[in-house]
């Protein structure tokens, strides 16, 4: 499907031996070029240099800097500068594909140092903020640069409008859908069960919303049954909950890839209480390919991922008593539980990889129009052509 | 002494920062042509498509002329009257595919699969294109640049409003 053989190089900016949505993103994306054929190398800051798999490059070791809610784990400096531009000088590239070169980074060193098609993707959805709106002058030669731009979700491009004054393509995040649907039902997740996965520790992922309408479901399906997966120690949670309802949950902590396709057919309910922060919703898309009935916050990502309902249930974003009421309806009707499973499932097939990256190659085409490739660029250009006019016909 | 020094380097910075200027808005007239080139080269492979179409059984006479005639004027309009003849060849394209899809045998159905191919390309290269038109005009506007005359003799890139969901 990929015809012409291309040498990519992408830009992860955040630590690659980190969890994380953009690092699974650009990993997805590097296998499944790699494996239509393209040569492709990634750089991106490592902790550990030695398990790296062989199409990453390390650009050293990354440093906690507090992000849009979160640490991130980013590099730069004039060390990471030089290694960045070596990086671009010896690989001979068609392409850079940079991921988040909005923020202070390996990706806006390398859209700083690079003079060629480069195409950049904007992962995070955040309010308008301050430290962007100053430094914005700052980042704009260095964003125009970009051949083309590309959002993961309309909450993404709408971050992007608002801070930097640019437009982008849409195209959403990647998923392998094949392996999410083709997952086993089993017993122990099964019945009036409720299924939920991510690192619950963090406040925003919306474990605790969850937590307060379980109460309230329990009246109704005294039966009901909460597994949470994920990264974390359940105990601060435990102490949290109601003494009488601690043995509805079972933290099952990180499972496997297969695991979770069986976690997806297995529960009667998927529930993602997400309070913000969410640019895509990829473990929703997931969830989807998986075919899962899907509960969701009404926050923008996910209510454009789910079509406004019409793929999953959504209930008004850290409303418990919301969420018992939705959740309450779909454990007693099982018709709907299984026409929204179908939808979603259908819904999920546009985000499958072979759609994606699709997507992506033809804007990597776009970018690449009339170009010879990636070079080490200098701002200073306009001086070699004003002393020795060579520079062009060379 | 001492302002003498600062003084130049003040000058240096002004000099390094109107090459750098200079480099910018270069950089970008370059890809105001790029990306022209790009979906000037898609809407004409478009317009020999629609004349395709035109040929075949897919239209009848009347739209068939009307179709031929759509094409021919988005082929030869001028920079300036482009956006609006092809609107008028996405009108008459819009048309054909409404109510030639149910009839069409396999040849036909190919060159309009050919054709939404390439209309999905060409929402891309128009919105690559207009951004690039956006922020040169965003540029050329600075004070710097109208004050040192750094776009040179460029003329100013025309704006594209060729909107997407026309397509």
């Amino acid at each position: 499907m990929l015809t012409t053989k291309l040498r990519i190089g992408i830009v992860c900016p955040y630590g690659w031996d980190t969890p994380g949505g953009v690092q699974n993103h650009v990993r997805d994306l590097a296998e499944f070029l790699i494996a239509s054929g393209h040569s492709v190398s990634v750089l991106a800051p490592a902790i550990d240099e030695t398990k790296l798999p062989d199409y990453v490059v390390s650009a050293g070791k990354p440093i906690s800097i507090p992000y849009n809610g979160a640490v991130a784990r980013v590099l730069f400096g004039p060390i990471a500068y030089a290694r960045v531009r070596q990086w671009i000088g010896s690989a001979n590239f068609d392409l850079l594909h940079l991921h988040e070169p909005a923020i202070p980074s390996i990706s806006l060193l390398a859209c700083w140092a690079a003079e060629g098609p480069m195409v950049g993707t904007f992962h995070a959805a955040a309010k308008r903020q301050k430290v962007i709106f100053a430094i914005g002058p700052i980042l704009e030669p260095a964003i125009e640069k970009l051949s083309a731009r590309i959002a993961v979700s309309e909450a993404a491009r709408l971050t992007l409008t608002d801070h930097l004054e640019t437009d982008a393509i849409v195209v959403p995040n990647g998923i392998y859908a094949k392996r999410y649907s083709d997952g086993t039902a089993q017993g122990k997740w099964s019945g009036n069960t409720i299924g939920f996965i991510g690192r619950f520790e963090e406040p925003r992922k919306g474990l605790q919303v969850l937590v307060d309408a379980l109460p309230i479901i329990a009246r109704f399906a005294p039966d009901v049954k909460v597994f949470v997966a994920g990264p974390g120690d359940p105990k601060d949670f435990e102490k949290e909950i109601d003494p009488q309802l601690r043995d509805r949950f079972e933290f099952l902590g990180k499972i496997s890839e297969q695991e979770k396709a069986d976690f997806m057919s297995s529960v009667s309910i998927y529930v993602a209480p997400n309070t913000g922060g969410e640019s895509f919703g990829i473990i929703l898309a997931e969830a989807l390919a998986g075919g899962a009935c899907v509960v969701a916050s009404d926050i923008p990502a996910f209510d454009s991922l789910l079509g406004g309902g019409t793929y999953g249930a959504l209930f008004e974003s850290e409303n418990s008593t919301d969420l018992a009421k939705v959740i309450i309806d779909l454990l007693r009707d099982e018709e709907k539980r299984k026409e929204l499973a179908i939808a979603g499932k259908r819904r999920a097939q546009l985000f499958d990889w072979e759609v994606v990256a699709q997507q992506i190659f033809s804007i990597y085409e776009m970018a690449m129009v009339g170009s010879k490739g990636v070079a080490l660029g200098s701002d200073q250009r306009s001086w070699n052509r004003f002393l020795s006019r060579d520079e062009e016909k060379r | 002494m001492k302002t003498s020094f600062f003084l130049g380097f003040l000058l240096l910075l002004g000099i390094w920062y109107l090459t750098f200027s200079a480099t910018r808005l270069d950089r970008l007239h370059h890809r105001v042509e790029t990306s022209w080139a790009n979906l000037d080269a898609l809407l004409q492979k478009r317009a020999a498509i629609a004349l395709e179409i035109a040929h075949s059984d897919l239209a009848d006479p009347a739209s068939s002329m009307l179709l031929t005639a759509a094409a021919y004027q988005a082929r030869d309009a001028d920079i300036k009257n482009r956006s609006m003849a092809e609107s008028g060849l996405s009108g008459a394209l819009g048309l054909i595919i409404s109510d030639g899809l149910a009839h069409a045998t396999v040849s036909e159905q190919a060159l309009l699969q050919e054709l939404s191919a390439l209309t999905a390309k060409i929402r891309v290269a128009i919105s690559i294109h207009t951004d690039a038109v956006s922020s040169t005009v965003m540029v050329r506007r600075k004070l710097v640049v109208k004050t040192f005359r750094l776009a040179g003799t460029a003329p100013l890139p025309v704006t594209y409003e060729f909107e997407s969901d026309v397509l």
